[in-house]
């Protein structure tokens, strides 16, 4: 019973691992700013199935929390600090951020 | 007989002579809930961002796996409620931690901390206790993700465990588990309204149970969920789910021994930034026991109802 349940779970995650890498030859880098808790740009563009670099500088003075669900990222970048967040491969749309520590600081990432 | 609140917020009557007047209790209480946090929800738009579907359904889980670089605490605690006769109440509580290191991946373990009271059930021995009663790990991998060109999103998991005290009479044993679920949720209304489901495969052994030297005993549990969820205000969704399961002896589904249909309410709701509960009831309304010849509910491996309750904190 161990053995099967192994090989299931090796399988999975066989597939996974192989899903995480095939696309790691291209990538590409935006940055996003927030100054007086907006983002600028708010909405930002980047292509569509590569890895993104993305770069946050935070111009305030009071630290920010880098936030998406639909990234699935969080990230705690300090006043006038920066931070990157390295995202996976992303299908076309639009993925909306925001700042938790001020959530009507909200942007968005456009994939294409 | 209980009553409840239709979209236009009409009070409706909702007649089932087979739902518990405790499931009518635990509705009202939701909707208590409900009222409480809409009242005291300041959102100044319409607030309908993008949200973790993994705890939205109940007992069933979505497949969501956190952000990366997320952690998480938790009290969960699933309670299995009336068995045919006497007095049955059973509850184990996770005190869980959980991480995201990634994109794909969630873990999450802890200890586990059961209660028994138990009074006058046919083949179980009275108890009153409280005890540590084990610890889990779980990892799920998320294998299809949501998109604007794909509502469907897929989670696997697996959960192993191990318990010193048995789960359903409260007695002292060696008990080893593994639960492997497929996790899936469908966005059929951007941001409002999921459709969850989850298949289950359980398998457990417990070292020796009667003490006679008969070595390990062995079990499974075949399920699948639906589960409907609804976000009537930004931090709240309420739905229903219903989950039909089947017990065997032994590890592979072996031999059939029973099977139960329950359902129930489901209740979802943001604290605060970085803070969630999540409550679900579910009674039993339909079930067989293969011992019990003509029943129409199987208490012998399963309760008349069951609740679940959890409240995290994320930093």
């Amino acid at each position: 019973m161990i053995g099967t349940i192994a090989r299931i779970l090796l399988a999975a995650f066989v597939v996974g691992g192989t899903c995480l890498c095939v696309n790691a030859q291209q990538s590409a880098s935006v940055t996003v700013s927030v100054k007086n808790h907006r983002f600028q740009p708010a909405e930002i563009h980047a292509p569509a199935n590569v890895p993104i670099e993305l770069r946050v500088k935070n111009l305030d003075s009071a630290p920010m929390e880098f936030e998406s669900v639909s990234l699935r990222v969080e990230k705690v970048v300090t006043g006038n600090g920066e931070g990157i967040i390295r995202l996976r491969p992303l299908a076309p749309g639009r993925y909306e951020f925001f700042d938790d520590f001020h959530q009507e600081t909200r942007g968005a990432l456009v994939t294409k | 007989m209980c009553l409840n609140m239709d979209g236009d917020g009409n009070l409706k009557k909702i007649a089932s002579s087979r739902f518990p007047r405790t499931s009518c209790i635990a509705l009202i209480a939701a909707g208590v809930s409900i009222a409480a946090i809409a009242g005291s929800s300041a959102q100044g738009q319409d607030g309908f961002y993008d949200v973790e579907t993994k705890y939205i359904f109940g007992f069933t889980e979505g497949s969501g796996v956190g952000l990366e670089g997320e952690k998480e605490f938790s009290l969960e605690s699933i309670a299995r409620i009336g068995k045919a006769d006497g007095r049955y109440w059973a509850s184990e509580t996770k005190l869980e931690y959980e991480f995201t290191p990634n994109q794909y991946i969630q873990f999450e373990l802890g200890p586990l901390v059961s209660t028994h009271v138990i009074k006058d059930v046919t083949d179980l021995e009275n108890r009153n206790n409280l005890a540590m009663s084990g610890f889990f790990g779980e990892v799920r991998y998320l294998v299809l993700e949501r998109s604007a060109s794909s509502p469907l999103a897929i989670t696997l998991s697996a959960e192993p465990e191990w318990h010193r005290i048995d789960e359903t009479s409260g007695a002292r044993v060696t008990n080893l588990g593994l639960e492997l679920k497929v996790n899936a949720d469908l966005e059929l209304i951007k941001n409002r309204l999921f459709l969850g489901s989850n298949l289950l495969y359980e398998a457990e052994g417990t070292r020796d149970p009667d003490h006679i030297g008969a070595g390990w005993e062995k079990e499974s549990i075949g399920g699948v969920s639906a589960a409907l969820s609804y976000r009537i205000i930004p931090s709240v969704f309420v739905g229903a789910e219903a989950w039909y399961l089947r017990h065997y002896d032994g590890s592979f589904f072996n031999a059939f021994t029973g099977d139960a249909i329950f359902v129930g309410p489901t209740l979802y709701a943001q604290l605060g930034p970085k803070a969630f509960m999540t409550a679900a009831w579910n009674a039993q309304v339909s079930g067989h026991d293969v011992e019990v010849p003509g029943s129409t509910l199987n208490f012998g491996e399963f309760t008349r109802s069951r609740a679940k309750l959890k409240f995290a904190v994320e930093f």
